[in-house]
């Protein structure tokens, strides 16, 4: 390990051909199960694919038209996925920013009872109010629509604690010098505190997105017909639809992926900024 | 703030004196200056703003998690309505203490433990191997680092879908090891023996984006002073690992035990999809059942109940028992 120490540059050479071999190895293993997909999905309709494709002339990158050609169905899941996901990403800023904004700015008895309450809802696992939840919704007769995928998920303790946080680092005066100026409370929050606290809401949105995107086992209860699943039950239930059809699986699968990897890739810094807000504080 | 000196209220400044001759029209002016109070306007405002987010919770997690108390303390019938008072029943029967010597819920709360110990450690010291690695300085790291992360954008079904496939004796990729292993089944998902660690395999590497980007942010909040005096002092490589990077990544580290034991404990969809609930019987598979193909709406409630109560002690627990030992800077 003493080669780590720079200056010498057979050691620096040296020591970015060790990085580099194992950065590369790493990542190669970490990334086998997309290879796996990418290459199941290329090799055509065969009942025994390969580990690797045997015949690289030959590839079908047909196979993601394919998809939608046999199972137009998934240009639908797609469509309920995204109105979901923004759905609630943007319900999700706008409830929070007003929560967030009253425990922040505003001076009020009760303010820290409130601030328990929200942040109580973080202490109450998804499991334990699944099943009234579940028949809550049901009896509104909300099983396979938009509310039912919806409504629940408008409000997020996370979300809230997030914005309060950001909220409380702008300067105070800002806010006292803008309500001698006669400006609204909810003007101040929609021309002031929201553009300068763009970089709390891009994370929160991030977050929200992904993670709306990604459920699965709500949507599975919620919905039964299938023009109503998200794609996250649909590439499931795909399984039944195409059993042993290994190539349509993959694709639509990766398909399925792409809008979150994205995301992954322009908003990195954005998530990792959310995902950290808990852990580092200690 | 002044204080009317004859109702002995509270009184808002700029807000006039009303005389105390008649004590209706006293009452109502006590009234009115409290409501002018700047903390009681913005009381109303506060309300106002938190409504919207406010009724989502009391519908959608507090009223719920009564419902399943109360629930959870009946039969219930089809429509999910209590039917017959139970009082507590249920947990005696789940917690295998109604004298039946029926222990099948015990053994699957065994099995979701099981299961996080086989995750947990893991998925955490990979995470760690992995964001030293991503710690070194040579061009094009952010890429690597992006990789190291994606699995945060895959969702567990995606993942699911695909681990499934590895593991399908068709695509031939671990038939190998199925003979290594000389199971009695094709696949390793449907032999006894290695069911569990198959998913356990599948969800370690879904949870590899998390556990690295929370631990490289750790890293990267160590001061690098530390590591340049400990270079003069002829420590590095293993010795800074050890005696600095290790102690100082100790509240990370603890929320990472935290969060990772939860979410092992709550894993439903990469059972769902995986093994479909058949040999490694996960308690939250288990509550699946009874709430979804049996409707047995009051019995899962107090399943989903017993849930809660091991993730709050365990958090609790892991706190208080690892908090000691971590070091805070």
């Amino acid at each position: 390990m003493m080669s780590f120490r720079s200056g010498n540059r057979t050691d620096a050479l040296r020591y970015n051909a060790i990085a580099y071999t194992l950065l590369t190895i790493t990542a190669i293993v970490l990334m086998f199960p997309l290879i796996f997909s990418l290459s199941l999905a290329l090799q055509g309709e065969t009942v025994a694919p390969t580990l690797l494709p045997t015949d690289w002339s030959n590839l079908d990158w047909h196979v993601f038209s394919t998809v939608f050609e046999r199972q137009p169905i998934m240009l639908r899941w797609i469509l309920n996925s995204f109105v979901v996901s923004i759905t609630v990403t943007l319900g999700v800023l706008v409830t929070s920013s007003l929560l967030a904004f009253a425990l922040s700015y505003l001076d009020f008895p009760g303010k820290g009872l409130l601030l328990f309450f929200t942040l109580g809802t973080l202490m109450v696992p998804f499991e334990a109010t699944l099943i009234p939840n579940y028949l809550f919704v049901a009896r509104l007769g909300w099983r396979d629509t938009y509310q039912g995928l919806i409504v629940p998920f408008l409000a997020s303790g996370f979300g809230v604690f997030l914005l309060r946080q950001y909220f409380l680092t702008l300067p105070r005066e800002l806010y006292d010098a803008a309500l001698v100026d006669g400006c609204t409370r909810l003007r101040y929050l929609w021309l002031i505190l929201v553009p300068l606290s763009r970089p709390a809401l891009a994370t929160l949105a991030v977050y929200t997105f992904l993670g709306t995107w990604n459920q699965f086992y709500w949507p599975l209860l919620i919905t039964n017909s299938t023009e109503w699943r998200t794609t996250q039950v649909g590439i499931t239930i795909f399984r039944d639809f195409e059993l042993g059809v290994f190539n349509i699986q993959m694709a639509a699968t990766l398909i399925v992926m792409l809008p979150t990897l994205i995301l992954l890739v322009l908003g990195q810094r954005q998530l990792v900024r959310g995902l950290t807000a808990g852990a580092l504080k200690g | 703030m002044t204080t009317d000196d004859r109702t002995g209220l509270p009184l808002a400044s700029g807000t006039r004196r009303e005389p105390a001759t008649k004590s209706t029209t006293t009452g109502l002016a006590a009234l009115m200056t409290w409501l002018q109070k700047p903390r009681i306007q913005d009381l109303f405002r506060a309300l106002l703003y938190s409504s919207p987010a406010l009724v989502i919770f009391i519908l959608f997690t507090y009223v719920p998690f009564i419902r399943s108390i109360w629930l959870s303390l009946h039969i219930t019938n089809i429509q999910g309505d209590p039917a017959k008072w139970n009082g507590i029943d249920y947990y005696l029967r789940i917690l295998a203490l109604d004298g039946s010597g029926r222990t099948e819920y015990l053994t699957s709360i065994g099995m979701s433990f099981q299961y996080a110990l086989m995750v947990v450690p893991l998925g955490i010291i990979i995470g760690l191997g992995l964001a030293m690695l991503a710690t070194a300085k040579v061009r094009g790291i952010q890429v690597y680092r992006t990789i190291y992360t994606s699995s945060i954008a895959i969702s567990l079904a995606s993942a699911g879908v695909i681990w499934a496939l590895i593991y399908n004796p068709s695509t031939g990729t671990l038939n190998w090891l199925v003979d290594l292993l000389q199971l009695d089944s094709p696949s390793l998902l449907t032999s006894n023996r290695t069911s569990m660690a198959a998913v356990a395999v599948m969800s370690i590497w879904s949870g590899l984006g998390f556990n690295f980007i929370i631990t490289l942010a750790g890293i990267q909040a160590i001061p690098q002073d530390l590591y340049e005096s400990a270079a003069i002092d002829g420590a590095g490589g293993w010795h800074a690992f050890r005696f600095i990077t290790l102690p100082l990544l100790g509240p990370t580290l603890l929320f990472l035990v935290v969060i990772n034991t939860i979410g092992s404990l709550q894993a439903f969809t990469q059972f769902h999809l995986l093994t479909q609930g058949q040999s490694p019987n996960v308690f939250v598979y288990e509550t699946f059942k009874s709430f979804w193909y049996e409707n047995r709406y009051g019995f899962a409630s107090a399943m989903s109940l017993v849930l809660f109560a091991i993730l709050l002690i365990l958090t609790i627990v892991q706190y208080r028992g690892l908090n000691n030992r971590v070091h805070y800077q």
